[in-house]
């Protein structure tokens, strides 16, 4: 690959990740065709940024300081229309100021309407989400959180979906 | 976020990850991968910057209908405007993740972090 995935990252976080991708197997990876065309579908959008509303529970921070082993893993919904005047970023080995100056840096709502009143896509979800990354234990995300996420874009009839890790 | 996609992918719904570090989502094993080199925490790019997120966004969006099968990687053709070490700079000052802070404190532990074995608990990460 040309792209240089560790560029921007400093030596010892170069080394982690790394050693991390190394670890992995990808197994049987699963695969759902795109049952119709794009300007046909309701997208909905994932952030891992640990975005979360004022008037939503936060993400949990002070845990994960006591245990820095820990990442909270659970989900917040997003209602489109969202901005970042309503959110903070709970995410700690990010750098937040980036989205809450600007929510679309990390969840393009507002691009993903652009998108869609230009006819490239269908419409967006009423609904988008937020993890928070850096899961150690990632069992209650694969087992719990993201399943919840699944029946709830099904639910709104989402179409596809576009993951971005922060 | 690799393994959140291959959730949703599995329970029917097509997926895309937008990933800075595609080497690391793409070894999780998923479906469809846009990777760009972009610096953490600004995926879409540089805030107020409507039109490069947006052509970043559609350039992610476009994987999902042109992926055949699973492991589909695309490279975005996308530049970030600065040096790595600019980059990095812009975030400095930020306090550290709370396992910096411990690693700095109990480096021994760097070992567990290499492996992603959690101390006290098992299984692998």
């Amino acid at each position: 690959m040309s792209i240089d995935s560790y560029r921007f990252l400093d030596f010892a976080t170069r080394q982690i990740m790394k050693a991390w991708a190394a670890r992995q197997e990808q197994g049987v990876i699963p695969f759902t065709p795109l049952a119709k065309p794009l300007r046909e579908c309701t997208v909905a959008l994932v952030s891992t940024a640990g975005v979360a509303r004022h008037d939503d529970q936060p993400f949990d921070q002070e845990r994960e300081r006591r245990d820095p082993w820990w990442g909270d893993p659970s989900f917040r919904a997003i209602p489109l229309g969202t901005s970042e005047r309503d959110v903070r970023l709970y995410h700690l080995h990010i750098d937040p100021r980036f989205g809450e100056a600007d929510l679309d840096v990390v969840l393009p709502m507002r691009r993903l309407a652009e998108l869609a009143a230009e006819g490239a896509v269908g419409c967006p979800a009423p609904t988008h989400y937020s993890v928070m990354g850096y899961i150690l234990e990632p069992q209650e995300l694969v087992e719990k959180t993201a399943p919840a996420i699944a029946e709830r874009m099904r639910a709104e009839r989402v179409d596809a979906a576009a993951l971005v890790p922060a | 976020m690799g393994l959140v996609q291959r959730v949703l992918e599995a329970s029917g719904i097509p997926t895309v990850t937008l990933s800075m570090i595609p080497d690391l989502t793409r070894a999780v094993g998923v479906p469809r991968l846009a990777g760009i080199s972009y610096p953490m925490s600004r995926p879409l790019g540089r805030p107020h910057d409507a039109d490069g997120q947006r052509a970043v966004l559609r350039a992610t969006l476009e994987v999902l209908a042109s992926a055949t099968g699973p492991d589909c990687f695309v490279e975005l053709p996308f530049e970030w405007p600065e040096s790595p070490a600019v980059a990095r700079n812009a975030s400095k000052g930020l306090p550290p993740p709370p396992i910096v802070d411990l690693l700095q404190k109990k480096p021994w532990l760097l070992a567990r972090l290499y492996s992603g074995r959690v101390p006290g608990r098992d299984g692998p990460v």
